[in-house]
C-alpha cells in the first residue's frame, strides 16, 4: 500500500488514501491532529470499488467478480478483459470539476483504471465501472505490473503528470521494477487529462548484484519529493534489493562443519515432516469442523516439540548462512538524487 | 498574419510540450543511497514498503511515512540536520496502530 495524504473529504485536513492487498481503495480521514481507522472507499451504490479480485469479507476468502470489468467495456487482445487486482491507488482530479477520482492500479495485468467522481469531495459518487487509462492512443501499462502510482507535476507545466513504477519478477532472474513518468500532454483548458508515452526515471532492474544490495530491484515504490531542498525533484524508492553475497574462502575446518551442519539441517526437517504428517494423519476422515477442533488439539499437544524443531533449524540455517551465504532479498528504501536540476515539479496537494 | 496565429499557437505549444519531454527525458539521478532512520535502516524488512512525506509535526520539515504491504505505517521525524529519527508507528487518536490491512 502507498499511502498518499491528500485532503480527500474536502474538510480543510490531510487524509490517507491507500489500495491496499485487499483489492480495494481505503481512506484514513484526518482532523488536523491524527487520523482515523481506514475505510473502504464505496462507488454510488454502495460497493467496493474494485477491477476483479478481491477479498471477500462475507466468506472470508479471495472472490473475483466481473461487476466491474477492469477494462470498462474495451475488449483487450483475444477480445478477454485482464483479470485485476488494485493495490494501488490514488486520489486526483482527472476531469477538473474540483472532485477527487481515483486512479488504480492492477498488480496483475500491468494496467491503470480511472474510477471517475460524479458528486463532489464532500460527498462522492464513484461510477461503478472503471474505465482504462491511455497513453496516447494505447493503454497505460507497465509490463512489470503496477506496484504504485504517484501524481506529480513532474516538468513543471502545471499540470499533474503519473508516476507508475513496476512490481517486476518479485523473486526470480527476470527483470525487475523500474519507474516511469507519464507527462501530461494536455493544456490547462483541457477538461481531461491525456498523456504521453511512458519516459523511464528508473530503468527496470536487470538484478544481479554481487556482494551488496545496489538498488531496489522488485516491487519498486517511489515518492517524488525534493529530499534535498536544492529546488528538484528526488525520487525516494522502496523496494527489494537482491544481490549475491561474496562466497567465502572456507578453512578445511569450516568445510566439515557446513557439510555437518546440512546433515543436521536434514534431520531436523525430517523430523519435522513427521511430527506434521502425524497431525494430519490424525485427523484424516474428520468433518471440518470436527477436523479443524481436532487439529487444534493436536498442534497445541506438540507445540513445544515444534518450536524446539523450529528453533533449532533457525540456528542452523543461520550458521550455514554465515559460512555460506546464499541470494539475499532484502528491502530498503532508497535516494535518487536528482543530479540534472531541470524537474522541480510541485506535488502539494495531491501526492 | 490572423491565419498565422493558431500555427504560433501551436509551434508554441510543440515547444513546450518537446522541452518538457526533454527536462523529463534528460533527468539524471545520482547512484541510489541506503536512507536511515535512527540507527536503522529506513522500511528495511518490511514487506513492500512505500515511502510518502508530510510534514506531521509541523515544523517545517517534511517527516517519512513507510506503508506496507500488512497495511501498517510507521514514520521518522526529519530533524534539523537532515537525518531522520527512529520509526515510530501511525496510531489513530486512541492510541490504537492505524491498520489498512483487514483481509
Amino acid at each position: 500500500m502507498s499511502p498518499q495524504f491528500v485532503d480527500f473529504n474536502g474538510d480543510g485536513n490531510l487524509d490517507i488514501v491507500a489500495g491496499i492487498f485487499d483489492g480495494s481503495p481505503h481512506v484514513a480521514l484526518g482532523d488536523g491532529k491524527t487520523w482515523s481507522q481506514p475505510k473502504s472507499i464505496l462507488d454510488k451504490n454502495g460497493a467496493r470499488i474494485v477491477l476483479n479480485a478481491f477479498w471477500n469479507f462475507d466468506s472470508k476468502a479471495w472472490d473475483s467478480t466481473d461487476r466491474c470489468d477492469p477494462t470498462g467495456g474495451r475488449p483487450m487482445k483475444g477480445g478477454q478483459p485482464a483479470k485485476g487486482h488494485l493495490t494501488s491507488a490514488i486520489a486526483m482530479d482527472w476531469d477538473r470539476d474540483g472532485d477527487f477520482d481515483l486512479v488504480l492500479g492492477d498488480h496483475r495485468s500491468g494496467y491503470v483504471y480511472l474510477r471517475r467522481n460524479a458528486g463532489s469531495n464532500q460527498k462522492p459518487q464513484f461510477e461503478a465501472r472503471n474505465e482504462l487509462v491511455m497513453a496516447g492512443d494505447q493503454p497505460m501499462h507497465d509490463p512489470g505490473t503496477v506496484a504504485t502510482l504517484r501524481a506529480v507535476d513532474w516538468n513543471r507545466d502545471g499540470l499533474l503528470d503519473l508516476m507508475v513504477s513496476g512490481m517486476g519478477d518479485p523473486y526470480g532472474t527476470k527483470t525487475g521494477g523500474g519507474v516511469a513518468v507519464y507527462l501530461n500532454t494536455g493544456t490547462a483548458d483541457d477538461k481531461i487529462a491525456k498523456f504521453g508515452q511512458a519516459i523511464s526515471l528508473i530503468a527496470p532492474s536487470k538484478k544481479g548484484a554481487m556482494n551488496n544490495p545496489s538498488r531496489p530491484d522488485s516491487g519498486l515504490h517511489p515518492e517524488a519529493v525534493d529530499f534535498d531542498g536544492d529546488g528538484d525533484l528526488d525520487l525516494l524508492v522502496g523496494g527489494y534489493s537482491m544481490w549475491t553475497p561474496a562466497a567465502k574462502d572456507l578453512t578445511t575446518e569450516q568445510k566439515t562443519e557446513v557439510k555437518k551442519l546440512k546433515a543436521d539441517l536434514a534431520e531436523v526437517a525430517a523430523a519435522q515432516k513427521k511430527t506434521m504428517d502425524a497431525i494430519y494423519k490424525a485427523t484424516e476422515g474428520l468433518g471440518q469442523d470436527e477436523r479443524a477442533a481436532k487439529l487444534k488439539k493436536q498442534f497445541e499437544g506438540v507445540s513445544s516439540e515444534i518450536n524446539k524443531l523450529n528453533k533449532t533449524r533457525r540456528e542452523l540455517s543461520q550458521r550455514i548462512q554465515k559460512l555460506e551465504p546464499r541470494a539475499q532479498r532484502v528491502s530498503f528504501t532508497w535516494l535518487y538524487e536528482n543530479l540534472a536540476k531541470t524537474a522541480s515539479g510541485d506535488t502539494t496537494g495531491q501526492r | 498574419m490572423q491565419t498565422q496565429l493558431p500555427h504560433l499557437a501551436t509551434l508554441a505549444l510543440t515547444c513546450a510540450t518537446l522541452t518538457s519531454f526533454a527536462f523529463a527525458q534528460g533527468t539524471q539521478f545520482a547512484d541510489p543511497v541506503q536512507v536511515s532512520a535512527g540507527d536503522k535502516l529506513l522500511g528495511k524488512g518490511r514487506m513492500y514498503p512505500s515511502p510518502a512525506m508530510h510534514d506531521i509535526n509541523g515544523d517545517g520539515r517534511l517527516d517519512v511515512f513507510i506503508g506496507d504491504l500488512r497495511g501498517h505505517i510507521t514514520y521518522a521525524l526529519r530533524q534539523a540536520d537532515g537525518t531522520f529519527s527512529s520509526e515510530m508507528k501511525l496510531k489513530d487518536a486512541k492510541g490504537k496502530v492505524l491498520d489498512f490491512g483487514n483481509w
